[in-house]
């Protein structure tokens, strides 16, 4: 049960829950559209049947983590839009890339007793993905 | 049609995402990253409900991944464990990364063995 957010009461301005305008809304929305198009479209790349390693979305999930960190930095000495950061950020980045998928692969790798490539993949995604966030915003400090 | 359902359930979890994340971060006092937590593992829990009961309808079932699909998220995930630890790595930084991943796997394979 959310509790109404006490407006201006005894709290200092940035711990305020303002309710978000709805043009960050409908820039969420318009770009978890696209993010879902765009990893139904790389999932279906690499098609992942029942046991194999999922490339399709390692594939996503370190690309998207990679453009995340590039967007961070870029966005601090550009001029953006006020949509530009619920957009690609929250939007389109943010359902491109996909915790539940991940959860539910190792899950299927385990059942299917395979515990080496579970691993692997645990690995290569947690690792990996720090590694080209990383890189993402390295990149991004670099070439402007 | 299923590029179109997964589309459309996936807005609709990316709106979710942004409401309820941004509703529990604005209640963090510390700055843990809360609200990706939250998302993450109510959607690990829930996408291991679904695809554990194979007898749900394959239209229901497809929403409902496409909807977890939006609605969690890896990159913000790594982007906020890589802001708790630089540039000096510190222990929130490692309870981030650990507490997602070992607490969404067991999340999953709960939900996943519930259902089966």
């Amino acid at each position: 049960m959310p509790s109404r957010p006490s407006i201006g009461r005894n709290q200092p301005e940035s711990r305020r829950h303002r309710l978000p305008n709805p043009t960050n809304l409908l820039a969420v929305m318009a770009g978890g559209l696209v993010g879902s198009a765009l990893r139904a479209g790389i999932g279906a790349l690499w098609p992942a049947t029942q046991g194999d390693f999922p490339v399709g979305s390692l594939v996503v999930n370190l690309s998207g983590s990679f453009l995340l960190g590039w967007y961070l930095v870029r966005r601090e000495s550009a001029v953006t839009a006020p949509w530009s950061m619920p957009f690609w950020a929250f939007g389109l980045l943010g359902s491109f890339t996909t915790f539940s998928a991940f959860t539910m692969e190792v899950t299927r790798l385990l059942a299917d007793g395979k515990g080496m490539a579970a691993t692997g993949y645990i690995g290569a995604s947690t690792v990996g993905g720090l590694i080209a966030a990383l890189l993402g915003q390295r990149i991004a400090t670099v070439i402007r | 049609m299923t590029l179109l359902v997964t589309m459309a359930t996936g807005a609709v979890g990316a709106y979710c995402r942004y409401m309820v994340s941004g509703a529990i971060q604005a209640r963090s006092r510390s700055g843990f990253p809360y609200g990706t937590l939250t998302v993450n593992l109510s959607g690990a829990l829930l996408i291991g409900l679904v695809a554990g009961a194979s007898d749900l309808e394959s239209t229901l079932s497809l929403a409902a991944i496409g909807f977890l699909g939006g609605f969690t998220t890896y990159s913000t995930w790594m982007i906020e464990t890589i802001r708790l630890g630089m540039p000096q790595l510190r222990l929130r930084a490692v309870v981030n990364l650990m507490a997602t991943l070992i607490l969404g796997i067991g999340l999953t394979v709960a939900g996943y063995s519930l259902t089966t």
